[in-house]
Order: C-alpha cells, then structure tokens, then sequence
C-alpha cells in the first residue's frame, strides 16, 4: 500500500513536471530558485503547448 | 505456463464469454451494470495478456537488452529513461480527453449493446494496438512523429496529407467539444458562474505559481481545486440570487460568442497565466473524478435502465441520425479507437519509455483503461430513464419546443417521461429546465451525478451534476486553449513557406492574424452547431467521428507498412484487418452523410431541402469538408497500397529505417 501510494505521489510529481524541475536543477547544478523555475517554465511550456491535447 | 496459472487464465477468458453473451442475449428487462465490468474487465485482461503479449514478442520482437532513445538521447528533458508505471500515468493523462466520455453517451441512443461491444473489441483488436505499434515504431526511430514516419516509411505525399488532416482535424474537434460545452452552459446560471470562476482561479494559480511559490504544482494544484470546489457551491448560491442569476443567464449565442473570444484571448496570452495551470489542475481532477467513477459504479453497481437495442437503430434516432452501421462506429470514437492517439504515442512518451518491453503496458494498456472509461461513460448514460435520456439529448426541432410536446413525443417512441418529472429532476439540479441540452455533458453529467449519489438523488444531486459539469467543461477549455495555440503553430508553419515572417512565432502580427484565423475556423462551425435547429450534435459530432477515425486509418497504414517491412505480409493483419474495418466504417459514414437523399443524414440532401440562405449554405460547406477528408486519406491509402504490393512483389524496397542496435546499460535499479 506504501508503495503503490508512493508510486502514486511519483506519478502526480512527474504529471505536474515537478520531478523534470529537479531534473533541470541537477542538470545545471544550480539550487532553486524564482528565478531558475521560470527558466525552466518558459522552455518546458514552449515545447509542451506546441502539442495538441487529445480528444 | 503453470496449471493453476492456465486454470486463471481459463476462467477469466470464461467469465468475459459469459458476461458479453449475457449482454448480448439479455432482452426485455433491466441488467446490472456488473455484466459489463466485468465483461470487459476480463475481455482487456485475456486480451493483455496473450494478444498484447503476443504482439509485443513474436511480431516486435521488443528487447530488453535494447537501449531505447530515451537512454541513448537522454538530455534530461524530452528523452529520459523514466518507471513504467509513471511513463503510463503520463501517457494515459495524454490520451483521455472527452471523447470516450461523450461518444458513448450519444450512441446510447441505440442501446448499451452496440456501443459497450465496439468499445470492448474496437480497443482490444483496433486501438490498443494502433496505439502500441505506433508507439514501437516510433521509440525504434528515436521518438520521430506520426507525420515524420509517414513521410519515410510511405512518401512525401503522406506526410503532407497528414499535416493538412491533422489540422483540418483539430478545427472540427475544437468546435465540436466547444458546442458540448455551450450546450451545458447555455440557460444555467449555477454551471456558466462555475466555468467563468476558474479562469480567475486558473490566473491566479498562475501568478502563484510564478512569483509567489515557484515550483510548487502540487501544491497549487491542490488549491485550485479548493477554489474550484468553492466555485461549484458558489454557483448554487448565485442561481438562488434574483440579481446574480439574470447575469450569468446566457443564451447559446452569447456562450459560444464568449468561448470563441476565450479561445482567442487565451491562445495570445502568456501560457503560464492561464494555460498551463490549468492543465495542472484539469489533469489531476480528470484522473481524479475517472478513479471515483470507477469505485462509485462498484460500489453502486446501478441497473441499466436503457434497453439492450433501441428502435433507432433503423437510423431514426433523435440525438443524431444514421443506422447503427456505420453510425455507432464512428460516433464511440475514442472509445475505442482514436487517430490523435497516435500523435501522442509518437510525441512524448516513446521519449520516455527506459526498456522496450514497458511499451506494451503503455501502448496498448493505457488504451484498455481508455476503453474502460467509455464503458462507465456507456453505463452512467444507460442508468438514467431512456425518457430521461432522450428528453435531455434530443434536439427541440426533433421532439418540440415544448414540455409537453416533448414527452409526448419522447412516450410515443416507448419511452415514458412525464413534464413533471422532468421538471422536478431540473429542480434538484439547480436548473430551469434539462430539456434538449444536446451534446452529451449534461446526460453524462445527470448520470455521474446519480451514481455519485448512490442512486438516491436527493439534496446533494445538484452539487455532483454541477460538479461534474464543471469537470467536463474544465478539460475541454484547456483542449480549446491549447488546440487553438497548436493550430496556430500549424497554420505558421505552412504559411511561413509563402511569406516568411508568417512563420515566425515572435512575430507579433502574425501570431494575431493566425490566432485569428484559426479561432474565425472553429468558431464558424460551433455558431452554425448552435443555429443548427437539430442541435449541432447531428452534424458536427459524425464530421469528428469520420476525421478522427480516417486519421486512425492514416496511422494504422504507417503501422502496416512498417509491418511489412519487418515480415513481409505474415503479421500484416494485425493492422489490417482494423484499418479495413475503420476504412469500410469511415468511408460508409462519409459516403451516407454526403449523398444519402434523407436530409437528417446528407448534408447534400438538408441543404437542397433547405434551398438557400446560411443554413444550406453550412450544410454544402460540411458536404465539402467530409468529402476533402475522404479524398485525403483516399490518397494516403492509395500511396501506401502502391507501396504495399510493390514491396510484396519485390519492386520496392523494404530495408526497414530503425535506429542501430546498442546494448542497454541501465541497471533495472536505474529504472
């Protein structure tokens, strides 16, 4: 049940591009901040909404 | 395979034997929504597990040991090796839109037969494995797109046709799931004051989100979704207020008028302010309210009030016309198969996937669980009153403007329904009136509501119509934002081969005159659904099932080819047989929608009945529109037979384009 829960967390953090955040972070070994999440938003939101959403 | 594992294995195969031949045979009296649980439960497990599996093992070949893009491109954005079952949520938050949700409920209108046995072998031997080869072929090409793979596999012509049916797609589809949303809005205080609150809720999880706690989604999400909650009962107590109520009491025009200038408001602005929160937000309550419906339809268990066959499927149906051939096929969708899947599992996902054998739960079991959920949509519909049902879904021109008429009529055909019931069940509701809300949502709505309640109605009715109301309307906005943003992209891309500062997405006037011109696309057929006196539905609805449905067929001929390429023609059934079945279906329902001599069905025959003026005018223009998408895809097909027989007679080449083998190095800890 712990797992499945956890699994489920995961699952809500890489819909909701909080684990591609942390990603961003260890990739470009800098800390978070207001201004990195931003950074991060402008380029991930440019690829993602150039893709329709399904029907 | 061990015995106790076989004697499984039997016994569920069994119970979906037995299950679909109780649906299929049961006549005269009310079922229990079990048998279709449990029937395509055990159906998509059998299914799963030995033509999934077979697929994946003897016509794939997927392997373990094969490094799949998203390891050998990793950059930490789109290609990255990521757990199967979040690859799945993921793909499965893609690929469920309204579609399953609101097809089913219109070919309700036939039965729950029809529609429950497309749904079940429709996903089983078409989508799923639409989806599954395409998603294959793609992560064996480094994640290339649908159009790509068109264009390499098939030729130069293919991949064009494909851009151009895409994009012809996305404006039927955008018109079409705005006028669903407009018919629940229209005349109801409490749902239009719900709507138009999220967007000053979704703006304000964006700035959140932005400068106040950056990074923090769930977070926001979380109270988001309290707002939105507070906006549900808050629309209750503005429908009760004599000043508020007139306000937000809009007629269909204004509400359409209102989305279009939405869409084009919304595709102009930044996407953090309003699009992506909104995503955010919209995603999770989708999954959310899917995984409620699921435990409320097992814990309720209602009966299906709608008969297993209704007369209309001679083609007499009031919520749209056409005969249950090809009629039911094209208007479940995707339900059961879908061609937008395929952009999907050629876009993001096959990126994602760290070990190919992970394809077949994504691929072809997302697409199960899809099927599933047109199921309970097929259910929530066929647990209301067929009286009900058909007074809430048929348009005024087919059963009358009035109360009165419209229950005569609708008790005419054999389904009692009384003024007074009616009216009572608007009243729970928190509505002046439930009839003819063509489009589905408010049938779905009445329906989730009633299994919310435990299939009592009572106090809390109107909160769960509403908030169900609110579910549908709030994924569908974020489909008209981000639909008009892509076809936007689309058309900027074509035109900047004409004139290159069109196709510069900074370029200000440009990105107005295209935003402009594709909203001025979709709007133009979402005001004439709203003229249309037979609601819209009968005539937008089809043109969507066909589009969508021909680019399925679009997919599953790169699928064939690549097939072929790979065995020469021994696997090739496994596309074939489906896209002959979609190609039979779609070109049927396209052939009768332009030419049939009845005017509820041809476009042609409604617009020479209607002589001259708009009307006959929309009614010409749908007649073209169907008949470009048929010649489209006439093209594809005939590009890919020439291709197909040429490689089967050993004129064409058939070296299969896939990316070189390189060992994994991902320890199964990694993933």
């Amino acid at each position: 049940m712990r797992k499945f829960l956890l699994g489920l967390i995961e699952m809500l953090r890489e819909i909701g591009d909080q684990n591609a955040y942390a990603r961003h972070l260890a990739e470009h070994g800098v800390g978070h901040s207001g201004a990195e999440w931003r950074k991060f938003c402008d380029e991930r939101f440019r690829d993602k909404y150039q893709r329709a959403k399904c029907c | 395979m061990g015995f106790l594992k076989s004697a499984l294995w039997i016994a569920l195969a069994c119970t979906a034997a037995l299950c679909l031949g109780a649906i299929a045979t049961s006549r005269g009296e009310s079922i229990n929504s079990i048998w279709l649980v449990l029937a395509a439960v055990c159906a998509y497990l059998v299914a799963y597990r030995f033509y999934g599996a077979f697929i994946a093992a003897r016509v794939m070949a997927l392997n373990e040991t094969r490094a799949t893009p998203a390891e050998r491109l990793e950059n930490g954005h789109d290609y990255l090796p990521t757990n199967k079952w979040i690859v799945f949520g993921h793909h499965f938050a893609a690929i469920a839109g309204p579609g399953p949700l609101v097809g089913p409920v219109l070919a309700a209108q036939f039965g729950y037969l029809p529609g429950t046995l497309w749904i079940i072998a429709g996903a089983v031997l078409g989508g799923a494995v639409q989806d599954f080869v395409i998603l294959f072929a793609s992560m064996r090409r480094d994640g290339k797109s649908l159009g790509q793979m068109a264009r390499e596999e098939i030729g130069k012509v293919g991949g064009f046709v494909a851009l151009i049916t895409v994009l012809m797609i996305m404006v039927i589809l955008l018109a079409v799931v705005a006028l669903v949303v407009v018919n629940a809005l229209a005349g109801s205080p409490w749902g239009t004051f719900t709507i138009a609150a999220t967007m000053p809720v979704a703006i304000f999880m964006g700035i959140y989100l932005r400068y106040l706690r950056p990074g923090k989604v769930l977070e926001c999400s979380a109270i988001g979704f309290a707002l939105v909650l507070a906006a549900v009962f808050g629309g209750q107590w503005v429908a009760g207020s004599s000043s508020l109520a007139p306000v937000f009491t809009l007629s269909a025009m204004a509400v359409a008028i209102a989305i279009i200038i939405y869409g084009f408001l919304a595709s102009a602005l930044p996407v953090w302010l309003l699009l992506a929160p909104r995503d955010y937000l919209s995603t999770f309550v989708k999954l959310g309210v899917i995984g409620m419906l699921a435990v409320g339809i097992l814990v309720v268990r209602p009966q299906l009030e709608m008969p297993a066959l209704t007369r209309f499927i001679d083609g007499t149906g009031p919520v749209f016309a056409g005969k249950v051939f090809p009629f039911c096929f094209i208007t479940i969708a995707c339900g059961a198969v879908s061609g937008f899947h395929s952009l999907i599992s050629s876009g993001t996902t096959p990126k994602m996937i760290a070990r190919e054998p992970h394809a077949l739960p994504v691929g072809y079991g997302s697409m199960l669980l899809e099927s599933f959920v047109a199921v309970m949509a097929m259910i929530a519909s066929c647990a209301l009153q067929p009286g009900v049902y058909f007074a809430v879904n048929a348009p005024a021109g087919i059963v009358g403007k009035t109360a009165a008429a419209a229950t005569a009529t609708i008790s005419g055909w054999g389904f009692p329904v009384t003024a007074d019931q009616m009216q009572t069940l608007a009243h729970n509701v928190g509505e002046t009136t439930l009839f003819n809300r063509t489009g589905g949502a408010p049938s779905l709505a009445l329906g989730m509501a009633h299994i919310f309640t435990g299939g009592s109605g009572g106090a809390v009715l109107g909160f769960w119509y509403h908030f169900a109301i609110m579910f549908e309307a709030l994924f569908i906005l974020t489909i008209i934002d981000a639909g008009t943003r892509v076809g936007r992209f689309m058309l900027q891309d074509l035109l900047g081969h004409v004139a290159k500062p069109l196709g510069r997405t900074s370029w200000m006037p440009g990105v107005i005159g295209t935003s402009a011109a594709v909203v001025a696309a979709w709007g133009y057929f979402l005001i004439q659904g709203v003229r249309d006196p037979l609601g819209g539905i009968n005539s937008l609805w089809p043109l969507f099932g066909i589009a969508n449905q021909l680019l399925a067929a679009i997919a599953l001929s790169v699928a064939t080819t690549i097939l072929l390429k790979m065995h020469g023609a021994k696997f090739m059934w496994i596309t074939c047989a489906p896209l002959a079945w979609l190609v039979t279906v779609t070109f049927s329902a396209s052939w009768q929608k332009i030419w049939s001599p009845l005017p509820r069905i041809g476009f042609l025959a409604q617009a020479d009945a209607l002589k001259t003026g708009p009307a006959a005018f929309n009614a010409r223009l749908d007649a073209v529109v169907c008949g470009t998408f048929m010649a489209l895809v006439a093209v594809i097909l005939i590009d890919s037979l020439r291709l197909w027989f040429g490689i089967l007679w050993g004129a064409r080449d058939r070296s299969v384009v896939e990316a070189p083998f390189v060992p994994t190095r991902l320890s199964a800890e990694e993933i």
